[in-house]
């Protein structure tokens, strides 16, 4: 491997690091200013010797400097805390609700790409015509609506007037439509969008010119010489957008009853269970770091450039 | 000989949303194989367009008026008529202006010289192809063509990379290569050097070169003949030395004069 090379893996490392220790203070701070838990874990009511008990209990008589450190240590060896509402470990909480959120996410996803990717090279390859403009308004009709009541007029229709999905609840893949439908809607126009405006560059550069002068046409020259120019702006936006809804997919998970992270989330902050929320955030920033290394990994596959 | 590429009465124009503009304007041209023409003049007097619309890359709003354009006898643009997808890559190969963009990014040399080699030549076998491959960037006069099909375009040097980009266009040995402004983006060295490969090209292989430059000096080095073109219209037409020693137009003597001299 190059010096460059190594130097370039060794800063991006250093800098997602960076990234990763800022986001876990923040929630650790943000979870110190959310108020007394002792409140509500015992009422207002609550004598003074019982609350200095519970707080000696969770380790919140401590100084904060040691508090901070066996938080740090915690997250290093995968110990998240444990819920003031569940009375369980948090990583096992989240390891539990992680399968419904990822089956969710990797749906709606799915569905995002599969839509959004050609809707935007259509409306790229035809730009300035009827195609362009109602794939454009379809996208940004897709960023307007609010999710949740999307969502809602989904249940609705399919659920209410045409009886054809269940309106919420998880089980069977027929519980799976509805709510990754909803969540696609999002993604799919960011991407549609994004897709467009890509697409449109790429198009416009000359070794498409140059591939046309050598007989390259239809098809082979919009995926292979335009679209993978184009990808990895795509590429980053998806990875994003999937990073923000493996952290918590709140309005679609709550609109549809989903037992997926989102939902416990929504139900630590109403508790203030500042630990698991804490441990929901901290999860988040880690999975956020892990797809931005994902990112650098398959930009470094796809350009040349950056290796 | 008969002519290889005829331009007659080519005129082109741009549909924009305040009014048309003419691009070309009844543009006549001849040239025959084994045989360089230069087409000259200053920015915005539509050589390019006339090079792009020899292998129909003109602009969506762009359309021909009146004219053809013929290939070996064979009309390939008039008005209504495009059949340039017919002689595009095999018949006529094109070299763009500056390497480092007319090169797909992604692609290593060896899969763009195999992609268009693929697209034009049937059943051509994979040690066809390489076999192909190397043959041409010998060609080109590049010492190691291995290392350069292993390549990106950006591991290359500028040189380099124009001369495989020249390799691209006549992989597939068409009987016409147009070169826009191809050694523009290059240092005066390596453009002596693409001159002298262009010559060769058209000695050894007798195709038919349509050499579009802004620079004068470099059109009377190479060009049997020189077309110089104002506004459009192809103003004075002939064989290079008489345009250059003895210019009949007004608008190629200003840009004779217009040559920086050390004097």
């Amino acid at each position: 491997m190059k010096a460059s090379t190594v130097r370039r893996v060794g800063g991006r490392l250093a800098s997602l690091f960076a990234s990763l220790l800022i986001a876990l203070s923040l929630a650790f701070v943000l979870g110190r200013l959310s108020g007394d838990p002792t409140t509500t874990i015992l009422g207002p009511m609550a004598p003074p010797e019982q609350r200095a008990a519970l707080r000696h209990e969770l380790g919140l008589d401590l100084p904060l400097v040691v508090q901070y450190l066996d938080y740090l240590k915690g997250v290093l060896t995968g110990d998240l805390g444990q819920s003031l509402q569940f009375y369980q470990s948090n990583t096992s909480m989240i390891a539990d609700r992680l399968p419904y959120t990822l089956q969710l996410v990797a749906a709606g996803m799915s569905l995002a790409l599969l839509v959004g990717v050609p809707l935007g090279v259509l409306a790229a390859t035809r730009e300035g015509t009827r195609w362009d403009r109602a794939a454009s308004t379809l996208a940004l009709l897709g960023q307007s609506v609010p999710v949740f009541w999307f969502g809602m007029m989904l249940v609705v229709l399919f659920a209410v007037k045409l009886g054809w999905l269940p309106a919420g609840q998880s089980g069977t893949p027929k519980h799976l439509v509805l709510p990754a439908l909803t969540m696609s809607v999002y993604p799919m126009a960011h991407i549609a969008r994004l897709t467009r405006a890509s697409m449109s560059e790429a198009l416009a550069e000359p070794y498409i010119d140059s591939a046309r002068a050598r007989g390259i046409a239809g098809w082979r020259i919009v995926w292979r010489h335009a679209f993978k120019n184009a990808m990895m702006p795509i590429l980053t936006i998806v990875v994003l957008q999937t990073g923000i809804l493996l952290s918590g997919a709140v309005a679609v998970e709550y609109v549809y009853s989903w037992p997926g992270l989102g939902q416990l989330a929504l139900q630590a902050i109403q508790f203030r269970d500042f630990p698991l929320v804490q441990a929901i955030v901290v999860f988040g920033a880690l999975v956020f770091v892990l797809l931005n290394l994902l990112v650098d990994l398959v930009h470094s596959i796809v350009d040349p450039r950056v290796r | 000989m008969s002519e290889l590429l005829t331009v007659s009465g080519l005129t082109v124009t741009a549909r924009l949303a305040a009014d048309d503009l003419r691009l070309l304007d009844a543009v006549d041209l001849e040239l025959r194989a084994g045989q360089i023409i230069g087409v000259v003049g200053e920015s915005g007097s539509g050589k390019t367009t006339l090079a792009r619309a020899v292998v129909g890359l003109l602009e969506r709003n762009v359309r021909v008026d009146q004219g053809a354009i013929t290939l070996a006898g064979q009309t390939v643009v008039a008005p209504g008529v495009d059949r340039t997808d017919r002689i595009r890559g095999s018949a006529v190969g094109m070299v763009f202006q500056d390497a480092s963009r007319s090169l797909n990014p992604l692609m290593k040399v060896r899969t763009q010289l195999a992609e268009v080699l693929r697209r034009h030549v049937r059943d051509i076998t994979r040690a066809e192809v390489e076999r192909r491959s190397v043959e041409v960037l010998a060609q080109m006069r590049i010492t190691d063509p291995t290392r350069v099909l292993d390549s990106y375009p950006h591991q290359l040097s500028g040189g380099l990379r124009q001369r495989a980009a020249i390799g691209l266009a006549v992989v597939t040995r068409p009987a016409l290569v147009i070169a826009d402004e191809c050694t523009t983006a290059l240092d005066v060295t390596t453009q002596t050097k693409v001159v002298e490969l262009f010559r060769t090209l058209v000695d050894e292989l007798g195709i038919g070169l349509l050499f579009v430059t802004h620079d004068l000096m470099l059109a009377s080095d190479l060009c049997d003949r020189i077309a110089v073109m104002s506004r459009g219209r192809v103003v004075e037409h002939g064989d290079a030395d008489q345009v250059l020693e003895q210019p009949q137009q007004e608008y190629t003597r200003r840009l004779l004069a217009a040559i920086p001299s050390w004097s």
